[in-house]
């Protein structure tokens, strides 16, 4: 027999007042409605591991606050949406604001779609906590003061730690350079901020070759040939995903590794692919982030990375660290927010108030909300080594910059700042 | 230069199976690309399988290709639902075989997830081949070798054997053969899980320098287009200049003005387009 509208509320009222509750709700009950949070993340393409691995990271983080009680008494829920091209990406963060009401998204790994996405979400008034995309057009041009999108760190952090150590190691050690980067904002930034510093400290070397795959190819065997006929001293990379791995095999079978110096700024977010087997010894590479093995890490950091471990059987990428910290910094905003406003839930203005400044533990360590809602945090870079229980290469030693070396301070801008270095 | 030619190959053989099922079939199958997107996942899988099961590393070329031969059982089954458009105007074809791509796409996430499948080290099996002072990867070599020989087998094939000429006199006059006793029916069959065996085969063949991505497929669809173009629809003989051409320009563009890669391509699209616009090896309407 079918229940239909009217006998279902019949039988409930019943109940319920045979049970002596109300149906009106009441404040508590409110409390009681989960804290929906809307997640933004690539799932497919040389991208997905990146993702997966920031989707990994807002679990572990859901699951822990959910089991300590949830945020202020609301369980979290999360809603994942994919984030593509930046259209359908701009399309699905309006379902996730408008359809789903979630109190705030987070995710957003690709520049080209934070670029599209930034001027959408304020327009909106819609919170948004992007784990990667951050440009420089976006920091300088498109939304210099955000009100209601909080940002990670600067594009650039990566390229210009390993710009330094390049300074560091190998000053006086090569006289030609070519970059190889992905054909977007992010590939553009990185090798202009290179190349920046390299004049920034004098290092005598000049670019023979500048390589501008798309992102998303596979096969490089060209670019190898073209990097063969102009034989830089160096190569410098931006690639962050598949790329990296697939680039560095044809490179070596092609004896492009043995003589040659790399550069990887962030190759360390799909570690586990850069097997020994193609992947050479003594390259710069970065972690971003997060560093898996950091002897230095925090217990939080082992905790993770042991569960990480024994859940996937892989090891965890910065992306984790990304989205963990947007999620714990969340609930502290939230709380800080509401303690202010003498415990009721606060106001989308009060949490974006309370998350200006905010400092939280993430996995990678202490991170925080600067006041113009850049991210602050630590890089983690080194040498590739062989010499570990992997297949693949990890970094000794391990070298942490801070934002506050990598990272233009509030209010000036990229290149102004470099070139005021004193060296 | 030869990089350029690695990716000819792997090109050729994609837009040699869409070729012969034009030629015959005169169906623009856009599943091929799909084909080459299976046979590379399908690819890692069987090797990594084989090698758990003790085939030594060295011989994983052979298991590559045995993949992407096995793989192409997956023809006739294609080959049958199509059947019902072959008479249908060339809209529905291109609407079906593009659903098919799509379909072919959640298959794989399907059964291979998102993340990039990748070969780890097998790559470097074979060592590299030093000729003067340009280093190459001997599977590379290998690779080249293996689209010319098809290709010449392909010729072979078409020119010379019995069912070579059936399916040039089907090509021709559809009607004619058919009134001759030709078994359509089992000759679109052959024909069509040939061409699926190039896409797969292909595919199997490029997946250890590379990675098999879920949307490989689309992108070498859009390339094959620009190879069968410059080659003419229908022409064996086009897809090998035009695989050849496609792969050697890139290459060239990337060494000299990086930014010109695709423009570069795509100009020689438009220049045969407006110059011999049914292709430079078009054979005669019939």
């Amino acid at each position: 027999m079918a229940m239909t509208r009217r006998s279902f509320l019949k039988a409930t009222g019943a109940a319920a007042a045979a049970a002596g509750i109300r149906l009106d709700v009441p404040a508590a009950f409110a409390q009681a409605n989960p804290v929906k949070v809307g997640v933004l993340t690539i799932k497919a393409g040389v991208g997905a591991q990146v993702g997966e691995s920031g989707l990994r990271g807002v679990q572990w983080a859901t699951d822990r606050i959910n089991g300590a009680g949830g945020i202020l008494g609301r369980k979290i829920e999360l809603i994942v949406e994919e984030e593509s091209s930046p259209k359908d990406s701009v399309e699905r963060f309006q379902k996730l604001v408008l359809q789903n009401k979630v109190d705030v998204v987070q995710g957003g790994i690709s520049t080209g779609v934070g670029l599209a996405l930034g001027p959408v979400a304020e327009e909106m008034k819609a919170l948004w906590l992007s784990w990667d995309a951050t440009t420089q057009k976006g920091v300088e041009e498109t939304i210099p003061k955000p009100k209601y999108i909080f940002r990670s760190t600067d594009n650039e952090c990566e390229a210009i730690m390993a710009s330094i150590l390049t300074a560091r190691h190998w000053k006086g050690k090569f006289k030609t350079f070519a970059g190889i980067n992905p054909d977007y904002s992010y590939g553009r930034d990185n090798w202009a901020a290179f190349q920046a510093v390299m004049k920034k400290y004098d290092m005598g070397a000049s670019p023979v070759l500048d390589l501008w795959p798309k992102l998303g190819t596979t096969d490089f065997t060209s670019h190898v040939a073209a990097l063969q006929q102009a034989k830089p001293d160096l190569i410098f990379s931006s690639f962050w995903a598949a790329d990296t791995s697939i680039f560095l095999k044809q490179a070596h079978a092609a004896g492009l590794t043995s003589g040659t110096k790399f550069v990887f700024t962030t190759a360390g977010g799909v570690h586990e692919s850069l097997k020994k087997a193609f992947t050479p010894e003594g390259m710069i590479l970065g972690y971003n982030t997060m560093y898996f093995e950091n002897p230095k890490g925090s217990a939080l950091l082992k905790q993770f990375v042991r569960e990480h471990q024994e859940k996937y059987k892989e090891w965890p990428n910065y992306e984790s660290d990304h989205a963990y910290f947007t999620m714990v910094a969340y609930k502290a905003g939230v709380e800080k927010a509401a303690k202010a406003a003498g415990g009721k839930w606060p106001t989308l203005e009060q949490t974006v108030a309370a998350l200006e400044g905010l400092e939280v533990e993430s996995l990678s360590g202490q991170r925080r909300y600067r006041e113009d809602h850049i991210m602050e945090a630590s890089f983690h870079q080194g040498l590739s080594t062989h010499k570990n229980k992997h297949d693949f290469v990890t970094i000794d030693p391990v070298e942490i910059m801070t934002t506050k070396q990598v990272q233009k301070p509030v209010g000036v801008g990229l290149y102004d700042w470099i070139n005021g270095w004193k060296v | 230069m030869l990089g350029g030619v690695f990716h000819a190959a792997t090109l050729f053989l994609v837009a040699a199976g869409l070729q012969l099922v034009f030629g015959v079939q005169k169906i623009v199958n856009l599943a091929c690309g799909s084909f080459y997107a299976l046979g590379a996942y399908f690819g890692v899988s069987f090797v990594g399988w084989s090698i758990r099961h003790g085939l030594p590393p060295a011989l994983f070329l052979v298991a590559i290709i045995v993949a992407g031969l096995l793989l192409a059982a997956i023809g006739p089954l294609v080959e049958r639902l199509l059947r019902v458009i072959y008479d249908r105007d060339e809209s529905f074809q291109l609407l079906l075989t593009f659903a098919l791509v799509l379909m072919f796409e959640d298959v794989i996430r399907f059964f291979w997830g998102t993340s990039p499948y990748q070969m780890g080290g097998l790559y470097l099996q074979y060592g590299q081949l030093t000729v003067g002072r340009l280093t190459i990867p001997v599977y590379n070599v290998i690779v080249i070798a293996g689209g010319v020989a098809i290709a010449v087998l392909m010729g072979w094939f078409l020119g010379r054997t019995r069912f070579g000429r059936i399916v040039r006199a089907t090509a021709e006059n559809r009607e004619m053969s058919e009134a001759l006793g030709v078994n359509m029916t089992r000759v679109y069959a052959r024909v069509f899980t040939l061409g699926t065996a190039l896409g797969t085969v292909g595919g199997a063949l490029v997946v250890p320098a590379t990675a098999a991505m879920s949307e490989m497929g689309i992108d070498v669809i859009v390339e094959a287009f620009a190879v069968v173009v410059i080659g003419g629809l229908g022409s064996m003989r086009g897809a090998f200049v035009g695989a050849l051409v496609v792969g050697v320009l890139r290459a060239a563009a990337i060494a000299t003005y990086p930014e010109m890669e695709m423009l570069a391509i795509y100009v020689i699209v438009i220049a045969v387009l407006v110059l011999r616009p049914a292709g430079l090896f078009a054979r005669a309407a019939a």
